[in-house]
């Protein structure tokens, strides 16, 4: 190699090699200092085996071989390694393989500063990865601790109400749950459904504003009485409205109208099919659902089959007989939900150990 | 001696530096200095009856994955999976990187390792997390690099895969 190429070489951190039939590589430019410490191991024989000396090298040398055989001319890379050399520093090295005047060609180069801009390039790239996804982390965790404190003011006000009329907290919840599934089937987004678990149950606020007299009493209502009941709905909805809460909002909606019939014959404005706002008619349903299926005080709990039927019967008069439709095909999900939330199951436990988990 | 290529893999900066330094040299540093191209090291261990020599692999963390080169798994006996507890993102990418391999390499040994588990209480994995993890049928353990738990576990979990039945302890 002539003197002016070979300071090139030495400039730009780069050795030249070409293997020979045996498959051992011959340096053909001058071997710069930091090399001799690798080559050393092998002896003074003037050739060497790279791929015993940089481990990297092995798993490029099957990509080297195919490109040599083919006699390509173009630059084939290995991608950066990283050695130590004898002042334990660390060396970025590349070798690029080329066939080139009938010999088969082994550039290696010790990459330097390029090295080290390339490297605090993306290291700010993947600091500032970093800070992005934890601020976003950060907001999520935020937005579902805000979530989880509406929920637990939607149930304090809605157990406001259950201490007079004797509904229990697990009902409450079930509500939530099965309209969301409901939700989730109807294709609602991720905010939607949230916002409908926790404004279903909701639904019988109003009833703070019934007199005991009325609210507890044991036998049948009498008109005068059933009309004061019925009061419950526009009661709830005015104790509901007025905030730009969304949850409030739907809550507000679910109160108004869960006494509405798809037929027109609800109350309390009468509304007719679709009408009826589809939260309130979701909620209709899955109240109708677990006030049957489960015991009250003043009645024994219903067979799911009798309860269903009965409640087939409805649709199309007091019930949405396509939402009717669609809470059958979800049947094992309402099922698992009337089993697993009960008033014993509330507040399961959080740890469990790695081992448990994985068992 | 048998010798084996392993490599760590995993979103940037979920620990896989930490971990091999831990490792191989009983360090830890606090600073991140994210790793470009590969480094390789060496440990000797004993399985059992059998001697090992690990070659470990300390694949960089490409932000996209799908980039690591197809060679760069050439001859790989088995990997290890490393998440960030505290990041949710390095969950997903575990997966995807753990699908990649298979499709490409078939069945090879691995382990997955929750990292940075000293940080429990910013930790975003879950039971679901750590459930869909075993399912998968590969070791799944809690490292920390920092405080050296897990550390030495999750590589011989990794090495006992890797040796014959019949000469394990
Ligand atoms: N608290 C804590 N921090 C850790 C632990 N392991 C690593 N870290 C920190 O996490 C950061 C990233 O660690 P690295 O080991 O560089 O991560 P990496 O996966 O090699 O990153 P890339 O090379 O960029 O892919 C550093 O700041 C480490 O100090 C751990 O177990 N606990
Ligand atoms: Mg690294």
């Amino acid at each position: 190699m002539n003197r002016f190429l070979s300071s090139i070489c030495r400039n730009i951190n780069l050795t030249a090699f070409t293997r020979d039939a045996s498959g051992q590589f011959k340096p053909c430019s001058d071997m710069p200092d930091w090399l001799v410490f690798f080559l050393v191991k092998q002896g003074d024989t003037g050739s060497y085996n790279l791929a015993e000396i940089f481990p990297y090298l092995s798993c490029f040398m099957e990509d080297a071989e195919q490109h040599w055989q083919a006699k390509r001319s173009e630059p084939l890379s290995s991608g950066i390694w990283i050695e130590i050399d004898e002042l334990e520093r660390e060396l970025p090295l590349e070798a690029s393989i080329m066939y080139l005047e009938g010999q088969e060609v082994l550039l290696l180069q010790q990459l330097g500063e390029k090295y080290t801009q390339d490297l605090s390039r993306l290291q700010q790239v993947r600091n500032s990865l970093l800070t992005q996804e934890m601020l976003e982390s950060e907001v999520q965790r935020r937005t579902l601790e805000i979530r989880k404190r509406e929920e637990e003011i939607a149930i304090k006000l809605v157990s406001l109400t259950s201490l007079r009329d004797e509904e229990t907290g697990a009902h409450v919840r079930r509500i939530g749950l099965y309209a969301a599934v409901m939700a989730k089937a109807l294709g609602w987004n991720a905010e939607e459904i949230d916002t409908i678990r926790v404004a279903a149950p909701m639904h019988d606020i109003g009833k703070i504003g019934i007199p005991d007299r009325i609210l507890r009493k044991t036998g049948v209502l009498n008109d005068e009485e059933f009309n004061v009941m019925k009061k419950h709905t526009e009661i709830g909805a005015s104790m509901l409205r007025g905030t730009k809460i969304p949850i409030l909002n739907m809550a507000a909606d679910i109160a108004l109208n869960h006494h509405e019939r798809w037929d027109g014959s609800g109350y309390p404005q009468g509304l007719l099919g679709e009408k009826i706002p589809i939260s309130a008619r979701i909620t209709t349903i899955v109240d109708i659902y677990d006030a049957l299926v489960h015991e009250r005080v003043y009645k024994m709990a219903m067979p799911e089959e009798e309860a269903l039927s009965l409640m087939q019967e409805m649709a199309g008069r007091h019930l949405d007989p396509h939402l009717m439709k669609m809470f059958l095909s979800l049947l094992p999900a309402m099922r698992r939900i009337r089993l697993e939330v009960t008033e014993e199951s509330e507040e399961p436990s959080e740890e469990e150990s790695l081992e448990a988990v994985c068992a | 001696m048998l010798q084996k290529k392993v490599c760590l893999l995993g979103a940037f900066s979920v620990g896989k530096t930490s971990l091999i330094q831990r490792y191989v040299n009983k360090l830890f540093s606090e600073k991140y200095l994210t790793t470009v191209g590969v480094k390789i090291d060496k440990k000797q261990i004993t399985v059992g009856a059998t001697d090992l020599s690990l070659m470990v692999w300390d694949i960089a963390g490409e932000d996209d994955f799908t980039n690591i080169r197809s060679a760069h798994l050439r001859g790989l006996s088995g990997y290890i999976v490393v998440i960030d507890g505290t990041r949710q993102n390095s969950f997903n990418v575990a997966l995807a990187l753990h699908e990649r391999i298979k499709t490409e390499l078939g069945e090879v040994a691995a382990v997955f390792a929750l990292n940075k588990c000293d940080l429990k209480d910013q930790w975003v994995i879950n039971r679901e997390h750590i459930r869909t993890l075993a399912q998968l049928g590969y070791p799944v353990i809690e490292t920390s690099a920092k405080l050296d738990q897990g550390v030495e576990e999750m590589f011989m979990g990794l090495a006992r895969q890797l040796v014959p039945e019949n000469s394990k302890a």
